[in-house]
């Protein structure tokens, strides 16, 4: 373990070299989402891009064991966790367990009455066969 | 029903009262139907927009392929599970939809969360995927499905949901589960098209994001499109440079780098700039762009120092 956090610590220090610019062989290119982080005022000090882009890459790697542990497999897990937004990546990692997942509609019967009548009354709408009385 | 008008309002206050106790309902909003949108036809109906009828869990996967499916990205929600679908939370999340529509090739932009974006989304020809709560705050179910369209004269939206094709979901019951959700919405669009209704911000947003997944071609192109109604976006005039860059396109990004940095004498595009002059080797040219963008200072001003460097050693 301490091996991997030394390995882990030795690949960004060297990435960190990176931070945040487009870089070839010649050119130091400003990203747009860059840019767009610096409009928003995020990150608006030039020192402070090193420190986001480090705290980025602990983001990114704790959304990915995340969604592993919610039972995507690890190549999609990369996948996914590589198509976010630097914001985005930010806001899963703090939601991932709270925010709301669209999917589940699991009623149980204690609720199953008053969800009946709230569909009813046009409040909720749990139930295909309801019809609201408005 | 045969309720007089109060009297049903007086008996769906008290039931709400009775059954609820302090759980936060919605209440019913603005009518829309009372004071419909100025400009918009009576009735819309998407009716070309796929369906793919799921029971379980996997509303997200299949509201992602309708929205796709009409936007001309034919994939199957079976794809999609694996772009979406997180099986430790049963669900979909927000996030992940946006990235997933991304992956998918198209352009996902967030809307306004009022009824007459999706109107006017609607009547633009895109179906909008809309995040409910079809149960209560204290017992949710998070359901995705697609605005397909809405009948002024019914007083309602059209929506392809969870197993049914068509539902018509009146306007008040439609906003009290959108509002659990803080009325969430967005569409998925190809390269080329803009949403209807998405502000500059979440527009700047939505293509940020599609750059870093998309083909540069199809940034460019979403870039060029954003910029014909925001002709004044920084934000968006850096993109399409850097994104004819990325193309290969080293004279059309000097171009682009050169008119935002005139318009907008912003550090970043005179950085750029300047990157693209060196490699196009017109060092003194390069060397003028990078001295602007290290005297405008800044976030990048590490990086216009970087640039500037790179060119001085280029002489």
């Amino acid at each position: 373990m301490k091996r991997l956090k030394q390995t882990l610590a030795a690949l960004l220090i060297v990435s960190t070299t990176h931070v945040g610019f487009v870089q070839t062989a010649q050119a130091t290119m400003v990203g747009t989402e860059q840019l767009a982080q610096a409009q928003q005022g995020e990150a608006s000090r030039a020192g402070d891009a090193a420190r986001a882009h480090l705290n980025e890459m602990f983001t990114r790697a704790d959304v990915q064991a995340r969604l592993e542990k919610l039972g995507v497999n690890a190549a999609d897990a990369r996948d996914r966790v590589a198509s976010l937004t630097d914001e985005d990546a930010a806001r899963l990692a703090g939601q991932i367990d709270q925010a709301p997942a669209g999917g589940i509609i699991e009623v149980i019967l204690f609720v199953f009455f008053v969800l009946l009548v709230t569909d009813i009354l046009g409040f909720t709408k749990v139930f295909p066969f309801t019809r609201s009385i408005r | 029903m045969s309720f007089p008008e109060n009297r049903r309002r007086l008996l769906g206050a008290a039931g709400a009262l009775a059954v609820l106790g302090l759980a936060g309902c919605a209440g019913p909003g603005v009518l829309i139907r009372d004071t419909p949108p100025a400009g918009l036809p009576r009735k819309v109906e998407l009716s070309a927009t796929p369906f793919y009828p799921r029971e379980d869990d996997h509303c997200g996967p299949a509201a992602l392929a309708m929205a796709l499916g009409a936007s001309g990205f034919a994939l199957d929600p079976e794809a999609l599970a694996g772009l979406v679908f997180l099986p430790g939370r049963q669900g979909s999340l927000q996030i992940e939809m946006l990235a997933g529509a991304r992956r998918a090739g198209a352009l996902a932009v967030e809307i306004p969360g009022t009824q007459e974006a999706l109107m006017r989304e609607t009547a633009a020809g895109h179906p909008v995927v809309v995040l409910l709560n079809l149960g209560l705050s204290w017992a949710p179910s998070w359901h995705y499905a697609v605005v397909i369209g809405y009948d002024l004269d019914e007083a309602a939206f059209l929506l392809r949901s969870g197993p049914m094709e068509r539902q018509v979901l009146p306007f008040r019951t439609f906003d009290a589960t959108w509002a659990r959700s803080e009325r969430w919405a967005f569409v998925a669009l190809p390269a080329g098209q803009l949403a209807a209704t998405a502000s500059e911000a979440q527009t700047t947003r939505a293509l940020v994001a599609f750059e870093k997944a998309a083909p540069p071609a199809s940034a460019v192109r979403a870039y060029q499109t954003g910029l014909t109604r925001w002709p004044d976006a920084v934000t968006l005039a850096l993109g399409l440079g850097n994104s004819l860059y990325k193309a290969g396109d080293l004279r059309g990004a000097e171009a682009a780098f050169r008119e935002a940095a005139r318009r907008h004498d912003s550090a970043a595009a005179w950085n750029n700039l300047a990157s693209v002059l060196l490699e196009l080797n017109r060092l003194a040219e390069a060397r003028d762009a990078a001295t602007r963008a290290v005297a405008l200072g800044g976030p990048t001003l590490n990086a216009a120092r970087e640039t500037l460097r790179q060119v001085e050693a280029g002489r």
